[in-house]
């Protein structure tokens, strides 16, 4: 990873510090307390003014501030900082963290405002993909609802503080607390790997070693580790390696989305996939609601989520005890314990095969299980993996040596104990645990009736969100896109996240906040930060002054934005006998209790998952994601119980009803959503919803379902009833809106196979262009005219159905990088979405078992484009490069374009959408793009703005520009790189490759309109020995050969 | 003074013998005139007038204060929505257009024809034609979303030198539509100068005098006058005729050049204009029935007038039930999948209700013509009318909202749902019709008395069976021969 210097890099430098720009290196000890005056800014928002105010008046302070470019005051620079061209983009590496998790990023920074986040190439777990959290952080960095100020709540009282007035008190407070060695102080954190925050943390369990210290979030993974620990008998972090993995099987887990390393893992399992391949990968899922797993397997059973263990005990005895797999070395008592599962009654006919093709593929071949999975069936997977020689090649093992409690845990206890009152000083770092913390805990006390016992309550947090109003002390949390952190990447290699703005509300970090308690002075966040590097990197003490090895080191760090050849040690898969054994049989046991279990009308399954747009509920206040369509639902703005068609039918519940979940003594209201390939008898419900103070986007959208969680029960299981409320509740979805009758929905099925192509593995080896004959026959295809001919740049894009896994980070991209508008539920209700670029679903077979297609579609750039012959005023036209380029100025707002165009991928302004925006969530816009008005229509313009940039550079440099050079924001974003933008007219180009590639289609050519986007056809890799006695296609669809 | 006796005789029995007697009731030249002035004359119009108006001109408010909602905050107020872009802003621009038509047709096409018959019902139904087309061009133009530049669809020379795009339909609509409305305004105006004269002169007050004075252009019935006159009306008669088969084949254009299933059909244009000239005249008789009764028109309006609207109604009724059955074999025979489909979602999709309220009222409902006894009955071809105009209004809703709805990708299917705002702006649409309409019949002679007058028998010159005044391409020699000077006292002073 060589450092580089930006102004050679053709993407315009990744990063810039501040010392390298103002060299001096004394400034960041201002970072902290450089804006006190922020705090009383109203809460509806930073003006511009003021904002440049705070801007300046960091200038004034200090020069130069993070690593963030000089405002431009009115005396222009005498000496323009070298470098620095205002008005030019420039690109950040730094990390973000989500519940523990740390995605690699790069953030694009406009004059000094971070205006676009995407994925860092050079990161090893997200390889330039960035999901839809980390896109739409931007959002929430200028969301105007954050917490701008200290509050201090004494009984009803609400008083506005700053930080100073904290200092204060904490000083003292924390001097009485040190004498009873923190008798009485707990310390609650959300997951983080931040190295620096646990060196504070040694220093506080050292100075006042009685504190508790615990961490919790909602939707942890802990259910991993704790297999580790039954496997191995001490944590260890897993890291899967899919890119050689040719049998995959995943129990209730979701490889391509909240998994750890899902960017990465969705990279290498497209590419496992490529049908060209000599050996394309297989996989198998077996879950209860669908995943983008389920969605991408060539086999999905849906199967409840409490009978996986069961079906992994089933393969694991089929291995073990039919298929005379050796047990890995000490673990050779498990052959009697897996031998009730020989013949269980829930054992899927499938396991024979599934288990014959896991030992074809032997070193090659891997299996998983999911958060909701009890250990157990983690430890049977690593045995499983174990035995198939898979550690080491497709499952990584390093080892984690911190210890703490698993976050269910942890949470009962301190519950607990401040029911108890055992707890006189609670520190919340981060997290949200009066909403999120399960309802339903032993003892029968709530998170938040516990903390009215607790008598000084701190949260620092980026909102004053349900748990910051239930405390008595509130602090505004950096965002961070605005602060200096460091965290570990998945694998344990340390990552950097650099700020990219002054704190717009003075918030501080978690660091910050424990070095303010336990510091003399309170360092800055930069400070911190520097000497965790040092000591991670071997060093001792503080960071040694004008060291210019250190330095290098850093500035390397920080341009990376990871370091290199930091991640824990590889271990390999020693099972401990005497531990595990008893585990293993007590889990074993628990299994055949839940195989007991007869899931019917009256007991049926409650699963919680976590929402693709919400996550367990902190972006809840961000548009973006609220308004995202889920993946597979398509719904916005709304949570819902998921239902499979049958077990909807049975209950007598249709789509809207809202019916009453009434589990373990608790109860919830939710409107149903009646989901095609749900698990019979399985009801999935989504977190993060029924926020009531997050801000004015996420209050009071959907249900909270956190009240029915059980502190033991973390993931739901059996024992739910679900009983009519006799209401309805309207469902914003972006597809489907109104239930479909029998002739429409017939005739979706006539029209998938031709829109969606797609065909097995073995139909595509012997008939390579199958594509082209899936689609409808049409007379040869003239002109009336002399077609135009483009001779220089023809744009052209393909996106690769078969590695598109429908995660929805391209259409995030899309919103940030185009100024996209949000337009709140009841206009998605009405069919006025905006997102340019959309995600087609669709089921195809049976419903109980359906296959899932998913097409990304925007403007396909018609070369002979309806859309354009039939505007009267000339607001869209075809440009000189093929591109079919919409003059917003011009559009007087007919919407007949829309109405002609056959892909409907024409968004129209009915309001003005951005009338209601303060000037802070301005400032997230892309300054490249303009901000529509009302009456206009909009559309995918293939980021024409991009292709802009690239030929003036191109220009300016004076060469030719390159394949490959321009990338659309949904290209630039997509995981799976399903999405390829390039020149048409150069023969070598990879769009170029695609396009003439046999598995290339244009959807809907038969209508002349030369479409310049095309897609290549899916290719399934179903398994010959199930594909006829499953039988898959059942139910006839609509391929017709 | 030439009359002929007076019985009471049913006109609608067609007797060979005899021409048919257009007008009844023993008038005369002077009771024509004093009839239909003595409406615009009277101090006050019958109370209903004024309940009536002021039930429209409340509508008419409402109108115009949605349509300053809808200018104020965005078209996102009606129901339109991705897929469905046109809602019911279009249906009512073509359900107003296509009313317009019976007027034109009226007066132009059947003037060239040469059926007397048209003589008392032409005014009314020109005066119908400008009034709907006012309120159809009202919808074009709210319906974009950027009012403040919809002058970008004219042609208007600018410093950018950027024209409309002379490719789309909706530039032809302009054109097409303005061309229309300007046409039949002058040739209301210019058949109305003589009648318009006549009120002046019969006028009682100083005001009414100038007003009428104004408007009819110095008219003194000069010889030289009716030559010019007639000259021009038969000439504005040529000019027109083509336009009522061309507006609303353009209209149609709209939706046929588009690529959209159920829009990109060769039929439409005939189809179009047999659906506009059946819904007019049944607006015409809407009108009409309730007008001659409250008027006392019964004997210049006779039921012969109604009965052949009513046939008329009865042929363009079943031409629009043909285009439905040949949509339908075309959908099948074309063999195109996706054709098929809009049409079987016609009649069988969540918008059946409409394609089916569609058929009835306008394929089933005329049927009832085919008995003269019912076809005669004032009550019966009421209901019949209204249904008609029901039904038509339906038939534009099917085509713009089925076909949008689902097109090509189901990924993108909707269903549109119109707002309070759409129905109360097409309720107000309507109260700007009767407004003005009731304006109309209260300031203006709403008969062609100079034209009405023609076709009496006092206008046959003794010894011959034949009407003068139907005349045109041989004119008459003598001065004396012309009824309308001969027989009018009042236009006495101008041969002075």
């Amino acid at each position: 990873m060589a450092a580089r210097e930006a102004s050679t890099d053709p993407r315009g430098g990744y990063w810039r510090s501040l010392e390298e720009l103002a060299g001096r290196p004394e400034f960041s000890r201002h970072l902290a307390a450089e804006f006190p005056d922020a705090a009383d800014v109203r809460q509806d928002g930073l003006s511009r003014r003021r904002f440049l105010q705070l801007m300046s008046a960091s200038l004034a302070l200090a020069g130069l501030a993070g690593c963030r470019w000089p405002e431009e005051k009115i005396v222009p620079f005498a000496h323009r900082p070298e470098g620095y061209v205002p008005g030019e983009t420039r690109q950040f590496a730094t990390s973000l963290e989500i519940a523990g998790v740390a995605a690699g990023l790069l953030v694009t920074s406009y004059d000094g405002r971070p205006i676009k986040v995407e994925g860092n190439p050079e990161h090893p777990c997200s390889l330039g993909a960035a999901d839809v959290f980390a896109q739409a952080s931007i959002l929430e960095l200028y969301d105007p609802d954050r917490s701008q100020t200290v509050v201090q709540r004494s009984g009803h009282q609400v008083l506005n503080q700053d930080w100073e007035a904290f200092a204060v008190f904490a000083k003292q407070h924390f001097a009485e607390l040190e004498p009873q060695k923190g008798q009485g102080l707990a310390v609650l954190v959300e997951a983080t790997t931040s190295p620096s925050v646990a060196r504070l943390r040694e220093e506080l369990l050292a100075r006042m070693p009685q504190t508790r210290w615990y961490e919790y979030e909602a939707v942890s993974t802990d259910s991993e580790r704790e297999g580790t620990v039954m496997a191995f008998s001490e944590p260890h972090r897993v890291r899967l390696d899919l890119s050689g993995a040719r049998a995959i099987v995943a129990f209730d887990v979701d490889l391509l989305r909240g998994h750890p390393t899902a960017l990465h893992n969705a990279r290498q399992l497209a590419r496992s996939r490529h049908p060209d391949a000599e050996q394309m990968s297989r996989l198998y899922a077996f879950e209860s609601g669908y995943s983008l797993t389920g969605v991408m397997a060539d086999h999905r059973f849906p199967t409840p989520t409490c009978q996986v263990p069961i079906v992994a005990a089933c393969l694991a005895a089929e291995l073990f005890l039919n298929q005379d797999l050796a047990l890995p070395p000490n673990t050779g008592y498990v052959a009697h314990l897996l031998r009730p599962f020989l013949d269980h009654p829930l054992r899927p006919a499938a396991t024979a095969a599934v288990a014959r093709d896991l030992l074809a593929s032997r070193g090659a071949s891997l299996l998983a299980a999911g958060p909701t999975q009890p250990p157990f069936a983690h430890a049977l997977c690593f045995l499983m993996n174990a035995a198939l020689e898979n550690v080491g090649r497709t499952v990584h093992l390093r080892a984690d040596p911190e210890l703490r409690p698993y976050h269910h845990r942890a949470m009962g206890n301190l519950v607990y104990r401040m029911s108890r009152g055992q707890v006189t000083t609670l520190l919340i770092l981060g997290g949200n645990p009066a909403y999120d913390a399960p309802g339903n805990l032993p003892g029968g006390v709530s998170f938040a009736e516990a903390l009215g016992k607790v008598g000084t309550s701190i949260h620092l947090s980026l909102y004053r969100n349900e748990t910051s109003r239930a405390c008595t002390w509130h602090l505004p949390r950096a965002h961070a896109l605005e602060a200096w952190s460091d965290l570990r990447n998945p694998d344990g290699s340390l990552a950097a996240a650099q700020p990219l703005i002054e704190p717009l509300y003075g918030g501080r970090t978690p660091a910050e906040l424990l070095s303010l308690l336990l510091e003399q002075p309170a360092r800055t966040a930069h400070d911190l930060v520097r000497r965790a590097f040092h000591q991670e990197t071997g060093g001792r003490g503080e960071v040694p002054a004008d060291d210019p090895d250190f330095e290098a080191r850093w500035q390397a760090f920080l341009r990376a934005g990871w370091l290199a050849g930091s991640a824990a040690p590889e271990v390999p898969a020693r099972f401990r006998s005497p531990l595990v054994g008893p585990n293993l049989t007590k889990g074993l046991q628990e299994a055949q209790e839940l195989g007991r279990v007869r899931l019917d009308r009256n007991n049926l399954e409650l699963v919680f998952a976590p929402d693709g747009k919400l996550f367990d509920g902190r972006f809840a206040n961000n548009a973006w994601l609220q308004e995202l369509p889920d993946f597979l639902t398509k719904l916005t703005w709304d949570n819902a119980a998921l239902l499979g068609p049958a077990t909807a039918a049975a209950l007598g519940v249709g789509q809207g009803d809202v019916v009453r979940l009434q589990w373990e003594g608790r109860q919830a209201e939710l409107p149903v959503y009646v989901l095609p390939g749900q698990a019979a008898w399985s009801v999935t419900v989504l977190l993060g919803y029924g926020r009531t103070a997050a801000g004015r986007v996420g209050d009071g959208v959907g249900v909270d379902v956190n009240g029915l969680r059980h502190g033991l029960k973390f993931w739901g299981g059996p024992g739910l009833r679900l009983t009519r409320s006799g209401r309805r509740h309207n469902l914003a979805c972006t597809q489907d809106h109104h239930a479909i009758d029998t002739l429409g929905a017939d005739e979706r099925r006539q029209r998938i196979g031709p829109l969606v192509r797609e065909a097995d593995l073995a139909e595509y080896r012997e008939h390579p262009d199958f594509a082209v004959h899936l689609g409808p026959h049409h007379p040869p295809l003239v002109s009336l005219w002399q077609e135009r001919r483009s001779e220089g740049h023809r744009w052209g894009m393909a996106i690769d159905l078969n590695s598109c896994i429908g995660c929805n980070a391209c259409v995030v991209a899309c919103q940030a990088e185009n100024n996209i508008p949000v337009v709140g539920k009841k206009q998605v209700g009405k069919g006025r979405e905006m997102q340019w670029l959309r995600l087609d679903r669709y089921f195809r077979g049976e419903p109980e078992n359906p296959r899932v297609a998913h097409q990304p579609v925007a403007c396909v750039q018609c070369e002979n484009a309806p859309c354009e012959q039939v505007c009267p005023v000339a607001a869209t036209v075809h440009s000189e490069e093929g591109l079919n380029v919409m003059v917003y100025n011009r559009c007087v707002g007919t919407r007949y374009c829309s109405n002609n165009c056959p892909y409907k991928v024409r968004r129209f302004n009915f309001f003005n959408y951005q009338k209601h925006l303060t000037e802070t969530q301005k400032m997230a816009y892309n300054p490249e793009v303009t901000v529509r008005s009302r009456g206009v229509m909009e559309k995918c313009t293939y980021c024409v703005q991009r292709i802009q940039k690239a030929k003036i550079r191109a220009k300016n440099e004076r060469r030719i520009l390159g394949d490959g050079e321009i990338v659309p924001a949904c290209a630039q974003t997509c995981p799976t790189q399903a999405i390829v933008f390039g020149d048409l007219n150069d023969p070598a180009s990879r769009v170029a490759g695609l396009q003439a590639e046999q598995r290339a289609y244009r959807m809907l050519a038969e209508l002349n309109v030369k479409p310049r986007t095309a897609y290549l056809a899916r290719v399934r890799n179903p398994n010959p020995e199930l594909a006829t006695a499953a039988g898959e296609d059942a139910g006839g669809d609509a391929d017709h050969h | 003074m030439s009359s002929v006796a007076v019985v009471e005789i049913d006109n609608t029995i067609d007797d060979p013998t005899r021409p048919t007697p257009l007008v009844l009731g023993g008038n005369d030249f002077t009771s024509v005139t004093e009839k239909i002035s003595g409406i615009a004359e009277k101090p006050r119009p019958p109370r209903a007038w004024y309940v009536a108006f002021g039930v429209a001109s409340f509508l008419t408010a409402v109108l115009f204060a949605m349509l300053a909602y809808l200018i104020l905050t965005g078209v996102g107020v009606w129901g339109v929505n991705i897929p469905v872009g046109w809602g019911w802003a279009i249906v009512n621009f073509v359900f107003w257009v296509g009313i317009g038509h019976a007027g034109t047709l009226i007066s132009a096409i059947l003037f060239l024809l040469r059926q007397k018959w048209r003589t008392s019902i032409n005014r009314f139904a020109e005066a119908m034609t400008i009034f709907a087309v006012i309120c159809a061009g009202i919808f074009p133009a709210v319906h974009v979303g950027r009012i403040w530049v919809v002058h970008w669809l004219f042609p208007l020379p600018n410093y950018q030198t950027v024209w409309p795009n002379f490719r789309s339909p909706l530039l032809w609509d302009v054109f097409a539509v303005g061309t229309y409305m300007l046409v039949s305004l002058m040739f209301w105006y210019t058949g109305m100068i003589p009648d318009l004269a006549t009120l002046r002169d019969r006028a009682t007050s100083r005001l009414r005098a100038i007003i009428y004075g104004f408007f009819a252009l110095g008219w003194r019935a000069s010889h030289r006058h009716w030559h010019r006159y007639e000259k021009a009306y038969l000439l504005l008669a040529g000019l027109a005729t083509p336009l009522v088969l061309s507006v609303h084949s353009v209209v149609s254009f709209d939706f046929a050049t588009s690529q959209l299933p159920g829009w990109h059909t060769t039929i439409f244009p005939p189809y179009f204009v047999a659906g506009a000239i059946f819904s007019g005249f049944a607006m015409v008789g809407t009108l009409l029935v309730p007008a001659r009764r409250w008027f006392g028109l019964k004997d210049i309006v006779t039921l012969y007038h109604l009965e052949n609207m009513n046939k008329i109604i009865l042929a363009t009724g079943s031409m629009v039930g043909y285009a439905y059955v040949t949509e339908f074999f075309m959908a099948w025979y074309s063999g195109n999948p996706d054709e098929a489909f809009t049409f079987y979602n016609r009649a069988l999709g969540p918008y059946a209700w409409a394609y089916w309220i569609m058929v009835t009222c306008n394929v089933v409902v005329p049927q009832f013509f085919w008995s003269k006894k019912l076809r005669t009955n004032t009550a019966v071809m009421m209901i019949i009318y209204v249904l008609v105009n029901v039904g038509m209004w339906f038939e534009r809703f099917v085509i713009t909202v089925t076909s949008l709805s689902r097109d090509f990708l189901p990924s993108s299917w909707d269903y549109y749902k119109p707002t309070l705002v759409d129905g109360l702006t097409f309720a107000g649409s309507f109260g700007l019709f009767f407004t003005l309409f009731l304006l109309f019949i209260r300031y203006l002679p709403m008969v062609a008395m100079a034209e009405v007058k023609t076709v009496m028998p006092a206008a046959v010159i003794e010894g011959e069976h034949r009407p003068v005044g139907d005349y045109h391409g041989d004119i008459p020699q003598t001065h004396d021969l012309h009824p309308v000077m001969h027989d009018h006292p009042e236009h006495r002073g101008d041969h002075l």
